[in-house]
């Protein structure tokens, strides 16, 4: 009798436990859902039951300069940021991993630390440096609201998550392997490319995936460094909606999605998401 | 001298290899001390100058930024309802959370690499986006109103756009994904097998999860609460687009601010901010770990 209620009060948590996940699960994506209803709206205003559905706000979006302008220039931030993040973040990482040394934990703290800093108190610290900046250089050189100064700021968000995921996957590589290609007689250059690199790519390549979308995502830090008349995507979105929701930018949003969500299933192909966020 | 020539090869590595340490590891420190502390130390000393409305910023090496923001009911005001919401946010994504986080984990489906792909997504989409999800539904003609409407539960629409509620409905949905995926990692952690012989031992769900899992989850839901309450301090697109332009809290007061031309003031607000968020979090963490301390 007391096993048969045990088992029943085990079933009946599990039930709760099961709706209460699946409600906290379709809150998370309600958003996302009903942007991507109204981007399939007929009707210009956002009220609802729809008077019908249609693409054409798809079709419209690239006739719209800003969105269209906006989002190249987030793709090269992010590709170039990447890039950049990619080619000081890696040596790093294994710096960390290979090398005993005083301050070790501090150095690697700080490269962490830009992804701590809060996005605005970011987007003020760079924009007071680089007003400092102009003014130490003269003013000879437009600094403040230049692709240079963004692009560095953007650097700045790409390397903790290079370092961190290239760190974790350093941390499962078996290092006898290199020790191995020297003994052959391999350099330490060959000896890098040839085995640590295939070695610990699914980590670089989750550090390229996640650099990416921090910087094509970031919005707070990039308001207060784009230059006039220059947005990013994120940016363009946020002040549209500041003015008005309507299905032309509910399909921009889902533009966004689409891409971010191809981005993600290409890097799951390499390294399962659900083992490095 | 064979054991002397040695030492000398050795000698020699290991100095070899502080010049390539600092080689692999010196671009990107350069990058980031540079670019971030350097800033950082100038806010700070932005935030003591002088603000003259015609001359903009004058150097000086006062406080009167930070007692302007202290003594100023309206300052305070946006100061408050920052940490409330923040704290109203970390509590509810904390509850909502655990069980997501709890099913992730245990989970045995094949799918689970989908589920977890589904939380991280709009995580990644950006605020603005999930802010045009919201604003869709939360319309005077949007979809929750139409229901409401529809099954003749209201007869006018409810005002929700531009309310503190709707900022609070918000930040939690862009802050659950965090705390979910904190939780999950560390109930991964947890052996199975102690949820079992808590079951076997005569306890219910509820006794299991509050003297078992809790106790043992505690870790993972301090880094939680902290993760999510720094997210809420500083949110910045979802107060300004579902609250907006009488909503105010720190993050867009910052931004305005800056863009007034007000720096001392501005770095001052800025400042601010960060050193309550950490602090706030400090005392959170200390707290919790104190009292659950056996």
């Amino acid at each position: 009798m007391r096993g048969a209620l045990a088992i029943d009060s085990r079933k009946l948590g599990r039930w709760a436990l099961l709706t209460a996940a699946t409600l906290a699960m379709l809150y998370i994506l309600a958003p996302l859902i009903s942007v991507t209803w109204l981007s399939f709206y007929e009707q210009e205003i956002p009220s609802f039951p729809p008077e019908g559905y249609s693409l054409r706000w798809y079709k419209l979006i690239t006739g719209n300069a800003r969105f269209v302008d906006g989002l190249l220039l987030s793709v090269q931030l992010g590709v170039s940021a990447t890039a950049i993040g990619l080619f000081v973040g890696v040596p790093a990482a294994l710096c960390l991993s290979r090398f005993r040394f005083p301050g070790r934990e501090t150095l690697n703290n700080l490269l962490l630390l830009p992804l701590m800093v809060p996005g605005v108190v970011l987007g003020t610290a760079l924009y007071v440096f680089h007003v400092e900046a102009e003014i130490a250089t003269g003013g000879r050189f437009a600094i403040l609201g230049s692709t240079l100064g963004l692009l560095s700021g953007h650097v700045l968000v790409v390397i903790p998550w290079v370092v961190r995921l290239v760190l974790a996957s350093l941390a499962g590589f078996d290092r006898t392997l290199e020790e191995a290609a020297q003994n052959l007689g391999a350099d330490r250059w060959t000896t890098f490319r040839r085995i640590t690199l295939p070695g610990i790519l699914p980590g670089v390549v989750a550090g390229a995936m996640f650099g990416f979308v921090a910087s094509f995502g970031n919005l707070e830090m990039s308001l207060f460094l784009v230059g006039p008349g220059r947005t990013t995507l994120p940016i363009a979105i946020l002040q549209y909606l500041e003015w008005k929701i309507d299905p032309s930018i509910a399909a921009v949003s889902v533009v966004q999605i689409v891409l971010i969500g191809t981005a993600m299933l290409v890097t799951d192909r390499f390294v399962k998401i659900s083992r490095v966020v | 001298m064979a054991t002397a020539a040695t030492t000398a090869v050795s000698v020699e590595e290991r100095g070899g290899s502080r010049l390539s340490a600092a080689a692999l590891i010196g671009p990107a420190t350069f990058i980031v001390a540079a670019g971030l502390l350097i800033p950082i130390v100038i806010l700070f000393r932005y935030s003591l100058n002088k603000f003259v409305p015609r001359l903009m910023m004058v150097d000086a090496l006062t406080i009167e930024s930070y007692v302007k923001f202290f003594t100023d009911a309206f300052y305070l005001g946006v100061f408050f309802t920052t940490v409330k919401v923040a704290m109203i946010c970390t509590i509810a994504c904390l509850i909502m959370g655990f069980p997501l986080a709890y099913a992730l984990a245990r989970t045995r489906t094949r799918y689970k690499n989908i589920l977890i792909m589904l939380v991280v997504l709009p995580l990644f989409v950006g605020n603005a986006v999930r802010a045009a999800g919201w604003m869709t539904l939360f319309g005077s003609k949007g979809m929750i109103n139409a229901g409401l409407v529809g099954f003749g539960l209201v007869d006018v629409p409810v005002q929700m756009m531009f309310t503190e509620g709707a900022v609070i409905v918000g930040i939690i949905a862009v802050n659950l994904p965090f705390m979910v995926l904190t939780l999950q990692s560390v109930i991964e952690s947890i052996d199975r097998a102690v949820e079992e012989a808590a079951f076997s031992l005569g306890a219910d769900p509820w006794h299991m999860f509050w003297r078992v899992l809790w106790p043992l989850a505690l870790p993972g839901i301090v880094a939680g609460i902290i993760l999510t309450f720094i997210l809420g301090m500083n949110a910045y697109a979802t107060p300004v687009l579902l609250g907006g332009p009488e909503f105010k809290m720190m993050a867009p007061l910052v931004f305005g601010q800056m863009q007034l031309g007000n720096w001392p003031f501005g770095a001052a607000v800025s400042f601010i901010l960060m050193t309550t968020t950490l602090v706030l979090t400090v005392i959170a963490g200390l707290s919790l770990h104190k009292r659950y301390r056996r």
